[in-house]
Formats: C-alpha cells, sequence, structure tokens
C-alpha cells in the first residue's frame, strides 16, 4: 500500500475519538479565552503544545498568575504517562527512519496511541499509519479550538452534560475485546486498582505509568509461567 | 516571560516525554522486555478508564466518587463485549448515564 493511503488510513480510523475530543478543544478555547489570553494565544497553545489536559491545567495556572517555571513543571508531570506510550509504539515501529519517528513524536497522544495499537497488533507496525492518527487528532484539536473560540460562551459546559464520560466510554470499547483471555483479565483488574490507589495520592498522571508498567509486568509474568507451565492436565496431588 | 516562551517550554517537556522512547529504543529488544511492552497497551488503557470513572477532582487532588459513570461504564463494558463496536459503545454508554442520572437525580 502506497505511503499516502496507509496515512489516509490512519487519519479516517481516527475519527472514532473525535466525538470525545471535540468538545473538548472548543470548551478549552472558550475557557482560555476567560482566562485573559487572546485567540492567537489559545490557538497557538494547542499548536505548539498539543496535549489536552495539560492545555486545561496550564489555562488554570495563567488564569491565578501561577509562575512560567511551575506551569511548566506540571505539565512535565501530566506528560510523564507519553514516555511509556511512546515506549510501547517504539516497539511496533523501531524500523522506521528516525526522522520519522521523530514526526511521530510530536502528536503521539493517548487516543491516536490506541487506534495505533488496534491495528499493530494485528496487522503489525506502521509508523505511516501513525502519524496519519497523529494529524487526524491535530487537525480535529485545532478545528475545535477555533470554533470554541468563535463560539465562546454559546457552547454549554461539556462536563455538566457528562460528555467527559465518551473519553472513558471510547477506551472501554478499545480494551473490553483484548480481556478475552485469563492473562489479560487479571491484567485489568490489576491495573484498575493500582490506578485509582495512585490517581488518589499521586498528582498528574503518574497513575498511568504505575498501573501501566506493573499491571503490564505481572501480565508479562503470567503469560510466561503459562508457556512454560507443562502441558499435561494437572491431576497429580499439588 | 512572554506567554510564547511558556508554551516552548511546555512543548520541550512534552516532546521529550513523547520522543525519548521512540527516539532511542531502536535495536530488538530482548524477549522479557519485548513481552512486557506487548501487555502495555491494556494495562494503560484500564489506567486511564477506571479512575475517569471511580474518582473526581476535588479541591485536593482526586477522590472517590461513585456516580452514574460507574452504572454508564458498566453498561458499555456489557455492550463492547457484544458488539466490539465503538460508536454503539459510546452512544448506549451515555444513554445509560443520562437515565441513571434522570432516574437517580
Amino acid at each position: 500500500m502506497s505511503r499516502w493511503a496507509t496515512i489516509r488510513q490512519g487519519f479516517l480510523a481516527t475519527l472514532v475519538v473525535w466525538p470525545g475530543v471535540a468538545p473538548f478543544g472548543m470548551v478549552y478555547a472558550v475557557s482560555a479565552l476567560s482566562a485573559g489570553l487572546s485567540f492567537w494565544e489559545t490557538l497557538g497553545m494547542s499548536l505548539i503544545v498539543f496535549a489536552g489536559a495539560s492545555q486545561f491545567t496550564a489555562v488554570g495556572m495563567f488564569g491565578s498568575g501561577a509562575h512560567p517555571f511551575s506551569i511548566i513543571a506540571t505539565t512535565a508531570i501530566i506528560n510523564a504517562r507519553h514516555l511509556l506510550l511512546a515506549a510501547s509504539t517504539a516497539s511496533y515501529i523501531r524500523k522506521s527512519p528516525t526522522w520519522l519517528r521523530a514526526l511521530v513524536a510530536f502528536q503521539l497522544t493517548d487516543e491516536t496511541y490506541a487506534v495505533g495499537v488496534q491495528r499493530f497488533t494485528q496487522h503489525g507496525g506502521d509508523a505511516w499509519f501513525q502519524l496519519g492518527s497523529n494529524l487526524s487528532l491535530y487537525f480535529v484539536w485545532a478545528t475545535s479550538t477555533i470554533i470554541g473560540s468563535l463560539l465562546g460562551a454559546l457552547i454549554p459546559n461539556p462536563a455538566a452534560l457528562g460528555l467527559d464520560l465518551i473519553f472513558p466510554l471510547t477506551f472501554i470499547a478499545f480494551t473490553v475485546p483484548m480481556l478475552r483471555d485469563r492473562v489479560n483479565l487479571v491484567l485489568a483488574l490489576l491495573a484498575a486498582i493500582i490506578s485509582v490507589a495512585t490517581a488518589l495520592v499521586l498528582p498528574g498522571s503518574w497513575y498511568v505509568l504505575t498501573a501501566g508498567i506493573l499491571a503490564s509486568a505481572v501480565g508479562a509474568w503470567l503469560a510466561q509461567r503459562q508457556q512454560l507451565a507443562p502441558k499435561e492436565p494437572i491431576n497429580e496431588n499439588s | 516571560m512572554s506567554i510564547w516562551l511558556t508554551y516552548a517550554g511546555m512543548a520541550a517537556v512534552t516532546y521529550a516525554a513523547r520522543a525519548i522512547p521512540l527516539l532511542l529504543l531502536r535495536n530488538d529488544p530482548p524477549a522479557w522486555l519485548a513481552l512486557w511492552l506487548k501487555y502495555v497497551p491494556p494495562a494503560v488503557f484500564t489506567a486511564l478508564i477506571v479512575p475517569a470513572v471511580v474518582t473526581q477532582m476535588g479541591d485536593h487532588g482526586r477522590v472517590l466518587q461513585l456516580g452514574p459513570a460507574v452504572g454508564a461504564a458498566v453498561v458499555g463494558a456489557l455492550v463492547a463485549w457484544r458488539t466490539e463496536n465503538a460508536i454503539v459503545t459510546v452512544g448506549l454508554g451515555m444513554a445509560a448515564f443520562w437515565l441513571i442520572r434522570l432516574v437517580v437525580g
């Protein structure tokens, strides 16, 4: 398949996460404008930083006059989870040229990581597909920031409508079909416990890192043990 | 410091987190690491889902909050199990959320 066709496939496969992203791009714009940012500053953050949760946080911190260094440090804490997403993606696309991987790194997010990994586990890694997915999310984030800036106060608060549930529901649709065997079920249960426990005690998005690293390690350990286990049915005592 | 310099700093730390593993992990990983990374997606996905459903931002960090979102997530999980369709999962999950909120108040 040609490069462009693959980029296009990645772009289109990402449409499924647009409904969860667009309302928050608009609300981000509204809250940025009301915190005193200009239109260009509002759009600029979406284009340059391109990381939803940390943009919301930064707007709140700009509004309360926080020091730039504490805004940058907070951004680093919130986005530390990308280390794990990028390591996981790297295991699929490490054969691609360095410049292409550097390009993919610009816009790797929770959503495009999910779309990419879903494809890679079935069809093998493809950096061009990931790039198309990334561009798709970049496009909808920038566009919804502009629409939010223009429509402003007309937009109802999506959190009040419960639209912040679209994000976990989309990820439920990605995840549940992966949990068809015992290793993955145990892993998910463990990830749920670790992530909630961490989220309650640590700030930022450390909970994605702790659960992502620990639960996957246990999953790998269980899978390894299953492979090594004797194949005959266990009917002797102990 | 201008706001654009702050953006540059935010973009730099964000890009570093996204780029460092992608640029450094380029050889065949040892078998144990490959197996470990293979199980990262379901672990990360679960970690992105569950705290978003059962906790909320309070004044001093996140707090446990078991509301209509939990019922909606259960409905979503059942629908995802049966259909493996994201649009249907999100649609019925949101419908369940609004219905539960309407009934419970």
